[in-house]
């Protein structure tokens, strides 16, 4: 799952870059509340390069002022609050909001769901953005995607998995749709605050937990404590969201409402570059630094129970709410299709690589 | 500038000595709502429901109900008393297993408001009856309370960990040495302290004169076992991950009402009244933290925060007058300002300068760590000042309490100086 | 100054005691539910989320209504560097001016944005985001404009009190009661 900035974090922001032209008339303003900190790896530079890029772009006509979770200390509130109007913008994940509006969960990742490239193509080629459009409209928000983590690790465990068995009663940090999958064959998801984790993890209190992958978890300092390092099945791309208000919207000018839109796709593609380079780079550091790390993929038994255990969720989920069925046969139908190709392209490709 | 007018009149209301929580709400409404308008109060509710979703907070309520369990069935009195005697004809023993439970607190929880309360509940009428001087008791509570601030586990190490991007785990074993070494140095002031001026701390002679000292020991090391082994149970719970740490004090909870049943001290009116005053007790704290965060938010949204960035951007950039400039920093703003918001705004801004200037940064966190430590004890705004005197008789006056931690504060202030000195002692560099 | 008011007190006080009383019970309850939840899971290993958010329910109702509960009781730290020195009808008059001043708008206002803050939970059907958490989020995040509704309302008290001992009328109240 996405960091939780534990309740209040970092510092102030600075507002955009000022601009070396003269004062422009009529500059507007969009205040942005983020759910991390603005040092937030990752994370708080997408806001940073969107608020630097609206401005350059609009000559100085578009500002966006960014109050990370120190400030507005609701890491959790971002929908609320641009919902609201206490905010223009926000950015943040659209799962955090399942249990206001379960519709909103499609939008992120889901368990054996689309890659990221698959994702996108489905946002802005597949239908996602219309249907995230009609999920958010009666929010009077508007959604847009605002950057992809990649690939999410599956978590660390201190003990081995090695069958269904080994699920049972396994104590697991893991919130959300992925945790009601996991309770589904026998684990128990548990709460914990973010502060606790380590000690929590490294005392036994539970036996696993998941994060995000090498370019946030090396920071958390779990490889220390837990030996095992499984591959991901619950987030294989993690997308964040822009959401702006709808009057905030409406207020603006076409031309700047066009480059707000362009920003906001091109922040979300630099930091799925951004965001891969780092695991990159950090999942180097990890097996330089600890060799010990163990990565393992969960047995096939396992992930075939995890999988019909999803499927099991997703057709209640699909059965309770017409919406929920239209996004969810969307996503599945999108999926079959963009996964064909990817057998013969990316896939084949990886395969059939010579060492 | 906004925000130096905003604490100024906050330090002159706060004199008049209406409650410190409202009268932070009150000034926030006032300058929040001036240069903000109303709306600026819409976004209070979500940061009062942060702090209610703040679990770790939860520590307060439970920690403070063991304590007073302990305090309203004297079985704490007992343990203190009993500890003071094993010291014999040495003077200050009592405020010595003060600093000891204390130290043992702070290694089960990282919320200072707990433990400081929790001490000041249990200990302060014991040193008090034993006629030490208000000042020395409340000094001794308020540096013993706040250890748990570096002591691991600890909010500041979790939240720094997380500004900086340091693994917990390593903080927290770097902080321990010098967590260590403060609680000797606390003794030693102590004993110290006691041997100069011995009316401040008397020795707790033995009652009756019959027995023989053997037996007198025996006598109180019998007292000591049971209320020690249940804070040594809340630790070990923690340590067999049996529970995390805010779930401890729980059981240090039950395990109080477990010792009153035993030591046939329990009834139901005992643990109602203990719940009433926990309840009262855990207000108090909560309170202020309802009236600061309400103040900060005015203080931020006025651009308070801006303000202090601006200042701390001009810091010198060379290694060790930013080190000395940077903890000066910080120690002043920590006479006003809460040790998150610090956490938040300040170091932020000076990780990257510091990594540039190739200091280390667990050091540096340390460093830090300890500064922030001291932010706690130093008045007018030292939230551990307002939590025991929230707590103490009404005999003990804030100026008891603020002379009292002046030799603490000194004392933490010379181990900030010889971790940032000579590092390679406490393990770190 | 008369019985009526005096009456009135009363009547505010007692209902401070009240929220006093549910207060300390949710306490208790408090320290059960989280030695329950361990108990459960180091002992049997269950865990039931359900039960780990009733901990920070209980734990926030605690603290909130404990709030009003403390006012009466006069729980709340001063620094009385200056107010310890000063005649009774002095800090009679700051207490009385304090409670318009700081506590009413402050305490107003919160509410208010509170009410908001609970009805669009309430509105909008929202419940936990994990497996097995407690639905009805609108009743913890009502206690918000509901608990400092009740501070007003003991404040009032409060104030009377205040106004009574500027009279000279000093009621025995559970001042310090409990404490030392
Ligand atoms: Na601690
Ligand atoms: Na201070």
């Amino acid at each position: 799952l996405l960091v939780l900035a534990a309740c209040g974090n970092d510092t102030q922001q600075k507002p955009a870059g000022p601009t070396t032209a003269a004062a422009p008339v009529q500059a507007v303003t969009l205040k942005l509340a983020e759910t991390w900190g603005p040092n937030y790896p990752i994370f708080g530079d997408a806001t940073k390069k969107l608020a630097a890029m609206v401005d350059e772009m609009s000559g100085g006509r578009l500002r966006i002022t960014i109050d990370s979770a120190n400030k507005h200390k609701a890491p959790l509130g971002v929908l609320d609050m641009v919902k609201s109007g206490q905010y223009d913008m926000g950015h943040s994940a659209s799962y955090y909001w399942k249990g206001k509006d379960p519709n909103t969960l499609y939008f992120t990742s889901m368990p054996f769901g689309m890659t990221a490239p698959e994702q996108h193509a489905w946002f802005y080629y597949g239908g996602g953005m219309e249907l995230m459009e009609k999920v958010y409209a009666k929010h009077g928000v508007l959604s847009f995607p605002g950057g992809n983590t990649g690939n999410q690790m599956g978590g660390w465990f201190r003990k081995e998995i090695n069958s269904v068995d080994d699920l049972q009663g396994l104590k697991m940090r893991i919130p959300g749709f992925a945790g009601e999958v996991l309770a589904k064959v026998g684990a128990k998801p548990t709460n914990i605050a973010p502060g606790e984790l380590y000690t929590a993890l490294e005392r036994n209190t539970i036996d696993a937990l998941e994060w995000v992958g090498p370019s946030l978890d090396l920071r958390m300092g779990f490889h220390k404590i837990a030996p095992y390092y499984y591959t991901g099945w619950h987030e294989p791309g993690t997308e964040l969201q822009f959401i702006v208000n709808r009057k905030s919207w409406d207020a603006l000018p076409d031309d700047l409402r066009a480059i707000l839109r362009t920003a906001m796709q091109a922040v979300a593609y630099d930091m799925y570059s951004r965001a891969y380079h780092d695991s990159a780079e950090n999942w180097v550091a990890m097996k330089r630094e600890f060799p010990e790390i163990q990565v393992k993929t969960f047995p096939r038994e396992v992930l075939v129970a995890l999988k019909k255990a999803n499927e099991e969720l997703l057709a209640e989920f699909a059965a309770a709410d017409p919406l929920a069925r239209e996004i969810i046969d969307s996503l599945a139908a999108y999926q079959t299709k963009a996964r064909a190709w990817t057998a013969i392209s990316d896939q084949a490709y990886l395969n059939s690589m010579p060492e | 500038m906004t925000g130096i007018v905003m604490f100024v009149v906050a330090l002159v209301l706060l004199l008049l000595g209406f409650p410190v929580a409202f009268t932070f709400g009150g000034v926030a409404v006032l300058f929040g709502v001036l240069a903000q308008g109303w709306d600026l109060f819409a976004l209070m509710p979500f940061r009062v429901y942060s702090i209610m979703q703040n679990t770790v907070l939860m520590a307060v309520p439970l920690f403070i109900f063991m304590g007073v369990v302990l305090q309203k069935t004297e079985l704490a009195e007992q343990l203190l008393e009993s500890m003071g005697r094993l010291f014999g004809t040495l003077r200050g023993g009592l405020a010595v297993s003060t600093i000891l439970v204390g130290a043992l607190l702070a290694a089960s929880t990282g919320v200072v408001g707990a433990s400081v309360v929790a001490m000041g509940v249990i200990s302060l009428p014991v040193m008090l009856r034993y006629g030490y001087s208000p000042a020395l008791a409340c000094g001794t509570i308020c540096g013993a309370g706040t250890l748990g601030q570096i002591i691991p586990p600890s909010i500041i190490l979790i939240i720094l960990g997380d500004v900086l991007g340091l693994p917990v785990g390593d903080l927290f074993q770097a902080a321990v040495m010098p967590g260590l070494v403060l609680v000797v140095l606390y003794i030693a002031y102590v004993l110290t302290r006691a041997h100069v001026n011995p009316v401040s701390a008397p020795a707790i002679p033995f009652v009756g004169k019959t027995q023989a000292p053997l037996q007198q020991y025996l006598t109180a090391l019998r007292a000591i076992v049971p209320p020690l082994s249940l804070i040594i149970v809340v630790l070990g719970s923690i340590f067999a991950g049996i529970a995390t740490p805010t779930e401890s004090s729980a059981l240090g909870g039950i395990g109080a009402i477990l010792l009153a049943v035993l030591y046939r001290k329990f009834s139901w009116s005992m643990l109602y009244a203990s719940a009433l005053e926990t309840v009262k007790v855990t207000a108090m704290v909560f309170a202020i933290l309802l009236g600061a965060t309400a103040f900060s938010m005015a203080f931020s949204y006025t651009g308070g925060d801006q303000a202090v960035e601006g200042f701390l951007l001009q810091l010198p950039g060379e290694k060790w007058g930013f080190l000395v400039f940077s903890m000066l920093v910080i120690l002043v703003l920590g006479f006003f300002i809460d040790f998150v918001e610090i956490s938040f705004i300040v170091v932020p801004i000076l990780a990257p300068i510091a990594e540039a200037l190739d200091i280390s940064m667990l050091w540096f966190a340390v460093l830090i760590a300890m500064n922030l430590q001291t932010s706690f004890l130093t008045p007018p705004f030292g939230f551990s000042l307002f939590y025991l005197k929230g707590v103490a008789p009404p005999q003990v006056t804030t100026l008891d309490v603020y002379r009292g931690v002046v030799p603490f504060i000194l004392i933490q202030l010379a181990v900030l100086l010889s971790i940032l000195i000579t590092p390679a002692i406490y393990g770190l560099n | 100054m008369n019985q009526a008011t005096l009456k009135l007190q009363r009547a505010f006080e007692r209902f401070a005691d009240t929220l006093g009383v549910i207060s300390a019970v949710l306490l208790l309850g408090l320290v059960a539910n989280v030695f329950y939840d361990v108990v459960m899971r180091y002992l049997f290993n269950d865990v039931s989320i359900g039960m780990q958010e009733l901990e920070w329910h209980l734990f926030s109702a605690i603290f909130l209504l404990g709030t009003a509960y403390a006012l009466k009781v006069d729980g709340h730290v001063r620094v009385d560097l200056v107010y310890e020195r000063l005649p009774p009808r002095r800090q009679a008059l700051i207490d009385m001016v304090g409670t318009v001043v700081f506590i009413w708008p402050f305490c107003l206002l919160v509410a208010d944005y509170g009410i908001d803050f609970a009805a669009e939970a309430y509105s909008i059907g929202e419940i936990s985001g994990d497996p097995g958490g407690l639905p009805m989020r609108w009743i913890i995040k009502g206690m918000i404009p509901l608990a400092f509704a009740c501070v007003v309302v003991t404040s009032i008290g409060f104030l009377l009190r205040a106004l009574h001992r500027y009279h000279g009328i000093d009621v025995a109240t559970a001042r310090r009661s409990g404490l030392s």
